[in-house]
């Protein structure tokens, strides 16, 4: 790294400048492509459904409104319910998960354990079919009896062969050494862990972590099949994804229906729920962002 | 009328349920009183010593402003005092609800009541997987009058192998038959004096808006608009069948005397009659150039008068009316049902499009029975049930219900979603459906009605399932531009049309669906 740096500064001449602007461009350009999108999805759940019909969608609402998130928030004891919810989940579900993840790939790249590769092809072997959506659904109903119990949607989202796979490979960029020399000077297993690997994985810690993260956050499958409408609180994207199908609902049938008429503003609200639940999301990024960059191994073992 | 509208219609008739605890008023003023409660008193009846819960699988939101739990607990009342039970409502929401009620069906939990639709919750499938428990024996003992007020030919319809394994909603009216809804008052202007009949009728109509009223689109048809079925209703007698082809319907059957002879209305001239209408519409300017990507919502357009003309069925048409009464005043909607035309091609909803069965695992299917033939028959459960509690989710004013002096929707709407047994003779009307409805289009129709005769047809795609995609695919592909009249040259479009459908293996499905057709007919003894 420290070499590339110094090639780098010494060759400040003209090629380099180009490289530079050529990169800028690409990357503002690649940003602004990133970026716009979401504005617009901004800018659309603020307009009136009435401007939105007659000018479509825009990044500046032609007429202010914040009409769709007073429904989003009809009722804000549910949403902060269920974006508690979400939030538990997710933190509770990234940290075990995390460290179940980091400890299986660990356990399955050291020389010593003999069994690795079997144990690694059974974990593999797992990703090629899957037992169908029944099946899955009477296990977690009927044998484990976990209807309308959050660990139906923690559970399965904390271990994934993928990322068994990926922190594995990771892990296997730190030599051996470390660990026989941590050993010589005593350490047990678990200490060698905890106090050697973990540190030194970080970057694949943040990433995995990221992953595993942005699954609970995004989850709705499971929710949708394990937790009924008799629980109070849900997760915040089956809630949202609820309070879109009911709108939907409510529109068509209002021709027929003994509802009081309010025009329900579909397309803002969609937008509205979307920057909702999209929001918390975007801070995740740069918290763990910083930790991609840290805790390089280069250097551990030096000679 | 099958296919995309098939399913629209479901999904539409679906919707049109969710908020509302009756879409039609009854077609019975006349209110019978007086019924007396089922003869459960201890000893002389069934056995309701021991306290049990009895669920109900419906299909909807769970409301939650606290109301439904209110008003269930009422209807609770009841029952403990007339069965000893208590009726829990289980809510399948709407996100992925096949997925969810397949699967509550499949898992083996005991589920007592469950909402069941032949022709759109896959009824037959399931009773054929064994989700529902065998009937007959358990009918008469404990629901004795719903056992005796559902005639033996509707019974007839409830079977499964023989067994009977749902109880029909049998006795009540809903007609999803479709139709153009045109504004009276532009059609006066336009000289249509009389109720508007054929689509030449309508062709007059929006023409005259097109001509002189600026600023309003005849029709603003958004993509995905389907009329060919309509079509084959007003100039046909041709039945539709329940099987999927995708966008537009390609088979029928001939028609109501010959109901199991399968004949192919995209094969014959009014296919082409029907491509060269639509091709002089489009070039008319009766809808927008870029209809085909047309993504606006032409209800609103209507409601707001920027657009003259809908489609849809009647159950919409007697809520819209209503409601442009309110926003259009003056407007006098109307409805020009297809098969006004020939006034020969009408047949009425299957009477199983919905019900109530009881699931094969049930603890208790006795006393969900009971509570079953409380629901239906019992008329202050009745109104419990589906309208809520008198004097705070409803009133009535000159027998029509209306929404009591304060009513807000947040905090005192209310449903129940029951479509498993509605009759008509305890519905009390809204007030917010035509009070016209009756004494025009129902009367229409009854004149001209005929029974559902597909109730227990289910046909098995597997041997023709990759033909039927491949039909799909090209009705898919080359249907909306001809629908929107956009193919270029009729003829040379439903000629093309044709040929890929037969390339597609249209003659195997046709042979395939006449199979199956024809051993229904030997099913039904016919």
């Amino acid at each position: 790294m420290d070499d590339l740096i110094e090639t780098r500064s010494v060759r400040t001449d003209f090629s380099g400048i180009l490289v530079k602007i050529v990169g800028y461009v690409f990357i503002g350009l690649f940003s602004l492509c990133c970026l716009l999108p979401f504005l617009l999805v901004l800018g659309t759940s603020f307009t009136s459904e009435d401007a939105i019909k007659r000018f479509g969608f825009n990044f500046w609402p032609r007429e202010f409104s914040a009409f769709s998130y007073k429904i989003v928030f009809e009722n804000p004891d549910l949403i902060i319910g269920s974006y508690l919810v979400t939030m538990g989940i997710t933190v509770v579900g990234t940290a075990v998960g995390l460290f179940l993840v980091a400890m299986t790939g660990y356990a399955l790249q050291r020389p010593d354990f003999e069994y690795r590769n079997k144990i690694s092809f059974f974990i593999y072997f797992t990703t090629l079919f899957t037992g169908g959506l029944v099946p899955f659904y009477l296990l977690v109903t009927q044998y484990l009896h976990l209807k309308d119990n959050y660990l139906a949607v923690l559970l399965p989202g904390l271990i994934s062969p993928f990322l068994i796979i990926m922190m594995k490979s990771f892990v296997r960029s730190i030599p051996h050494a470390i660990t026989e020399s941590a050993k010589i000077d005593g350490a047990g297993d678990f200490t060698i862990f905890i106090k050697l690997i973990l540190p030194m994985t970080t970057p694949a810690l943040a990433t995995i972590g990221l992953f595993i993260a942005l699954g609970y956050w995004n989850e709705w499958y499971n929710s949708m099949l394990f937790l009924s409408p008799d629980m109070k609180y849900r997760p915040l994207q089956l809630f949202l994804y609820n309070v879109i199908t009911s709108a939907d609902f409510v529109r068509n049938s209002a021709a027929a229906s003994n509802v009081e008429l309010r025009d329900v503003p579909l397309e803002s609200m969609k937008m509205a729920t979307a920057i909702v639940a999209t929001g918390p999301v975007i801070l995740f990024y740069p918290f763990v962002q910083r930790y991609f960059i840290k805790g390089i191994t280069v250097g551990a073992v030096k000679g | 009328m099958k296919t995309k509208w098939g399913k629209a219609s479901i999904v539409l008739l679906v919707s049109v349920m969710v908020f509302i605890l009756s879409a039609c008023g009854g077609s019975n003023e006349g209110k019978e009183t007086g019924k007396s409660t089922p003869g459960t008193a201890p000893g002389s009846g069934p056995d309701t010593s021991k306290f049990v819960k009895i669920s109900y699988l419906v299909l909807g939101d769970k409301p939650k402003n606290g109301q439904f739990e209110k008003v269930l607990a009422e209807v609770n009342k009841f029952m403990k005092e007339k069965i000893n039970a208590e009726l829990e409502w289980k809510w399948i929401e709407w996100a992925d609800w096949q997925t969810k009620y397949n699967l509550a069906l499949a898992s083996g939990e005991p589920i007592d009541l469950i909402t069941i639709g032949t022709d759109w919750l896959d009824t037959w499938g399931n009773a054929q997987r064994g989700a529902f428990m065998n009937l007959d024996e358990l009918l008469p003992k404990y629901a004795p009058e719903t056992w005796k007020s559902i005639p033996e030919e509707d019974w007839k319809e409830s079977r499964y192998n023989g067994k009977i394994v749902l109880i029909p909603e049998n006795d009540y009216t809903q007609w999803v038959n479709h139709g153009f809804f045109y504004r009276g008052d532009w059609a006066k202007e336009a000289g249509l004096t009389e109720p508007i009949k054929d689509w030449e009728g309508i062709e007059t109509y929006l023409q005259y808006i097109k001509d002189h009223k600026p600023g309003v689109i005849p029709w603003d048809a958004a993509s995905g608009t389907q009329t060919w079925g309509g079509f084959i209703q007003s100039y046909t007698d041709q039945l539709e069948l329940p099987i999927s082809t995708g966008f537009l319907p390609v088979f029928t059957a001939k028609s109501y005397d010959e109901k199991f002879t399968v004949t192919s209305p995209v094969f014959e001239d009014v296919f082409v009659k029907y491509a060269t209408m639509m091709k002089k519409w489009a070039d008319q300017g009766f809808w927008r150039e870029d209809a085909l990507n047309n993504k606006n919502n032409n209800r609103d357009a209507l409601k707001a008068g920027l657009s003259g003309l809908d489609q849809h069925h009647t159950q919409t048409f007697s809520g819209l009316r209503v409601e442009m009464d309110k926003l259009q005043p003056g407007s006098e909607l109307q409805m020009f049902p297809f098969s006004r035309t020939r006034g020969t091609n009408l047949m009425e909803l299957s009477i199983t499009h919905g019900g109530t069965s009881v699931g094969a695992h049930s603890k208790n299917p006795e006393r969900a029975l009971m509570a079953y033939d409380l629901i239906r028959n019992n008329e202050e459960i009745y109104h419990l049930i589906n309208y809520g509690i008198e004097g705070v989710q409803y009133e009535v004013k000159d027998g029509k219900r209306v929404q009591p002096e304060g009513f807000k929707d947040a905090e005192h709407g209310y449903y129940s979603d029951f479509w498993g047994g509605r009759v008509d003779k305890f519905e009390i009307p809204s007030a917010n459906s035509w009070d016209q409805i009756e004494e025009t289009l129902y009367a229409e129709y009854d004149k001209i009605k005929k029974p559902y005769v597909y109730g227990q047809f289910v046909f098995d795609k597997t041997p023709v399932e990759a033909e039927l995609t491949a039909i799909s695919q090209v009705t898919g592909e080359l249907g909306p531009a001809i629908v929107l009249g956009k193919a270029g040259d009729p003829a040379q479009a439903v000629e093309e049309f044709r040929d890929k459908l037969k390339q597609a293996g249209y003659d195997k499905v046709l042979a395939e669906l006449q199979k199956q057709l024809d051993a229904y007919k030997t099913q039904l003894g016919e």
